[in-house]
């Protein structure tokens, strides 16, 4: 099923560039509608339609053609879905330029989680798509769910030698913990609701024997983008942990396509992880729904921690986790493809071969990933010297302050302090300090323009009198 | 007028030149006190007061300093540790030195510079002297001549010994009893020139007198002594410095402060120190020899330029013509050029000329 859906993309996309006039844009609508013709029937059909301009060369019976000849003898033009589920995606993007529906093979076989499955795939391709809002629709069972995937924040990748690339960098919301627990130090911090790619250049790649003997020529390579997510350019003193890094891989139609496991299973001891600074990195087992598209690993460190209930604890003591996307932009160029047909199989040959396209480039694409990964930790590694540097000045501060306080025989000076402090002694007036202070270095806001920033609700907190006094 | 009466008297005897050295510290006095009534209570406050010095304005010295900026959090640390020093050193009514303050904690300071600005500021931020900081100066000055006193911890100190001079006390608000006959103070700006007159033995040739160095840009003990003896003897206070922008801003430090210190201007300046030499008129004068001039510096000539735009000029105007004079002509000369003329010419000729016949400005 996911294979059908993916076809369908990378016919789309494939159209959409050849038939592309110059200067049509790349937004737009795409909607997936899976639906059962009854209640209790076992095949679900499928409905893709598209609009707006980034399908703008899409010329609908041609797909029907190819399609019924090669790729979906399942296609059935009689099938029609509800004019109700196409109203609202038209009223938001126009016109249709495709509609196409077919069924699926027998639901009895896929895994019981196939919808998280769509769902993953439709996000990964939202990522590197972000000028097309997404909108998956399920109605079957007799119970209808609606998904939309729509970048709330894009950012345009390009470089003089490399198509544009708009990318979703919204920061996604499970990684914005920071923000249901608002420390607050700061009465108007802002945070970016966003992340800041990095295009890390491309890099040739060659084509395995094999490869070239099914029938894949011309010129390969892959583009390298990373994406950390949540930002914290905006407080320099916060401490940040790389938690894990993901990576997904995309074909030359930006579909993003699943493994190659074996490759990246290598990937930890490619790694000189103490060089880059990371405490191990592995592959975890578990599936969680974030895991389903591509690769992920996490640090050691991640892996032991015990998630934390106490707020105490919760407190910025903790570095900020962070996670690295690694995007791997498959690009391949053949002066010898003319027609669509030609580029399908190329395409198709890729993403079969791909494990071995990597394994035959496996020295230059991990210096690649390593030259990445060691990018990104640069600046966690620079915060954790500033945060070594702010620490041992604040152990300063702390003692020399309540060297003062001790030493005062003055009890109105005294009372003035564990007053202003809240405390009722110096051992609680020293561990409060060290804290209240530590709190000040570590959240201090310095507004950075490239930052896609948002008015926090104003935080009145219980500490706020005692961050002014320091 | 007065210097014409002096420089006939030296003829008919030293009484006579005495008498009126006497007379010259009135009309001194007299001066600065007009002086001081007039500047000092002016409604706007002006950074440069003729009777005072280098002043600091009110209002314009804020700086913050930041404990959770990255560039500035050493600093505040820096600061509350000196804070806690100072405090335990006037708690326990002992005293230290910048040094031993640096000692305290090497690695956090990083250098003694950084101590001893620290300690400038707090004394400034606190609105009091350094020594009620307990903190005190290692002094490099020297002193010697005609002048005993007693130290805080009733040390006597005599510095009339012939061959070697005295370092200038650390603590010179302690100092008291203060016994001297001298006429005059010099203030010497190098050591090098100090030793010299000492080794020719100048205190007694032109006894009774007092001499002091403060080996260049002078520290604040030094400065301290210098503004204690004009309080206690009402003497006059010449300056002996090279002829060059960087002798004469060393003289204006004297006599009207360094804007560092300009906190402390009313316990640290004495405006009514009086140019003695080596002026800039004096080479032309005395026609020293031209391999003896040096060429005026790139440097230098931009350090005369901000000179000429101080405000001292305003109450100086024959300075002024000596520097006008220096920027015109395009040497300087270090008071060492005076032995091409002769080998004691200083303190034969140039500085008993200088002081009968009333060459100073």
């Amino acid at each position: 099923m996911l294979q059908e859906i993916r076809q369908v993309l990378r016919l789309v996309v494939l159209m959409s560039k050849q038939g592309r006039r110059h200067g049509s844009g790349s937004t737009g609508g795409l909607l997936i509608l899976l639906w059962d013709e009854e209640a209790g029937a076992q095949r679900l059909n499928c409905t893709v339609a598209a609009a707006g301009s980034w399908c703008s060369g899409v010329e609908i019976k041609a797909l029907q053609l190819d399609l019924k000849g090669r790729m979906f003898p399942h296609v059935s033009p009689s099938l029609e879905p509800d004019p109700e589920d196409l109203i609202p995606f038209t009223e938001l993007h126009g016109s249709l330029r495709l509609l196409l529906s077919f069924q699926m093979k027998d639901a009895r076989h896929w895994p019981s989680d196939w919808q998280s499955d769509v769902e993953a795939v439709l996000q990964a391709f939202s990522l590197a798509n972000a000028g097309i809002q997404i909108h998956l629709k399920l109605k079957f069972a007799q119970k209808t769910s609606v998904r939309d995937f729509r970048a709330k924040i894009k950012a345009k990748v390009s470089r003089a030698d490399q198509p544009p690339l708009l990318l979703d960098v919204s920061c996604p919301e499970q990684k914005r913990w920071f923000l249901s627990k608002p420390h607050g130090w700061a009465k108007r911090a802002s945070w970016c609701q966003g992340g800041h790619p990095v295009d890390g250049g491309r890099l040739p790649l060659g084509i395995p024997p094999q490869a070239m003997d099914g029938g894949l020529l011309g010129d390969l390579s892959v583009r390298l983008v990373t994406l950390l997510h949540p930002c914290v350019l905006q407080y320099p003193n916060m401490p940040t942990e790389l938690k894990s890094i993901k990576v997904l891989v995309y074909n030359p139609c930006n579909i993003p396509v699943s493994g190659p496991s074996g490759f990246f299973q290598t990937l930890p001891s490619s790694m000189d992880c103490q060089h880059l600074g990371l405490r191990g990195l592995q592959c975890p087992a578990h599936k969680d729904p974030e895991f389903r598209v591509g690769t992920v690993f996490t640090t050691e460190q991640w892996e032991n921690e015990k998630k934390c209930d106490d707020e105490e604890q919760e407190s910025s003591h903790l570095p900020v986790q962070q996670s690295l996307l690694l995007f791997l932009l498959l690009q391949h160029r053949n002066p010898f493809c003319s027609h669509l047909s030609d580029f399908v199989a190329a395409d198709m040959l890729i993403e079969h071969h791909l494990e071995e396209i990597l394994c035959n480039n496996k020295p230059a694409v991990m210096a690649a990933i390593r030259t990445e990964i060691g990018n990104a930790m640069k600046a966690q590694n620079q915060r954790k010297k500033q945060q070594e540097k702010l620490n041992s000045a604040a152990e300063v501060i702390l003692s020399s302050t309540m060297s003062i306080v001790s030493c005062s025989s003055n009890v109105d000076f005294r009372n003035a302090c564990f007053d202003l402090m809240k405390v009722a002694d110096t051992h609680a007036l020293s561990s409060h300090l060290g804290e209240s202070l530590r709190r000040v270095m570590s959240w201090r806001f310095l507004p950075v323009g490239r930052c896609y920033s948002t008015q926090m609700e104003e935080n009145l907190l219980h500490h706020g009198s005692t961050k002014s006094e320091i | 007028m007065l210097g014409k009466q002096i420089s006939c008297a030296m003829e008919s005897g030293s009484t006579q030149f005495f008498f009126l050295i006497d007379k010259l510290r009135i009309q001194l006095l007299n001066s600065i006190e007009s002086a001081t009534e007039k500047d000092y209570f002016q409604e706007e406050i002006s950074p440069f007061d003729s009777g005072v010095g280098l002043q600091m304005s009110s209002g314009h010295s804020v700086t913050t300093v930041k404990s959770n900026c990255l560039a500035s959090v050493t600093k505040f640390a820096q600061i509350l540790k000196i804070l806690s020093v100072i405090y335990r050193l006037v708690q326990s009514n002992s005293y230290a030195t910048k040094r031993d303050v640096y000692y305290n904690n090497t690695q956090l300071f990083g250098s003694q510079r950084s101590v001893d600005t620290i300690v400038d500021d707090i004394s400034c931020m606190l609105k009091v002297s350094r020594r009620a900081l307990h903190v005190m100066a290692t002094s490099k000055g020297l002193i010697a001549g005609d002048l005993c006193y007693l130290e805080e911890d009733g040390t006597r100190i005599d510095c009339r010994s012939s061959s070697a001079a005295v370092s200038v006390s650390s603590n010179v608000s302690g100092i008291r009893n203060i016994v001297s006959s001298a006429k005059f103070v010099m203030i010497v700006e190098k050591d090098a020139t100090f030793q010299r007159l000492l080794n020719d033995n100048f205190c007694r040739k032109l006894s009774p007198c007092i001499m002091i160095t403060g080996k260049g840009v002078p520290d604040v003990n030094s400065r301290l002594m210098v503004k204690k003896l004009w309080d206690t003897l009402q003497i006059p206070i010449f300056a002996l410095v090279d002829a060059d922008p960087h002798g004469f801003e060393i003289m204006c430090i004297y006599k009207y402060g360094s804007v560092a210190m300009s906190f402390e201007a009313h316990s640290l300046t004495v405006p009514s120190v009086m140019w003695l030499g080596l002026l800039p008129s004096d080479l032309q004068r005395l026609m020293v020899p031209k391999h003896s001039l040096l060429p005026l510096t790139r440097r230098d000539e931009n350090k005369l330029n901000s000179l000429l735009k101080r405000p001292y000029f305003a109450s100086q105007p024959q300075w002024q013509k000596e520097m006008e004079l220096m920027q015109q002509s395009k040497v300087k000369a270090e008071i060492q050029s005076l032995a091409d003329i002769a080998p004691d010419f200083l303190s034969s000729i140039y500085l008993p000329n200088k002081l009968r016949y009333g060459g100073w400005l």
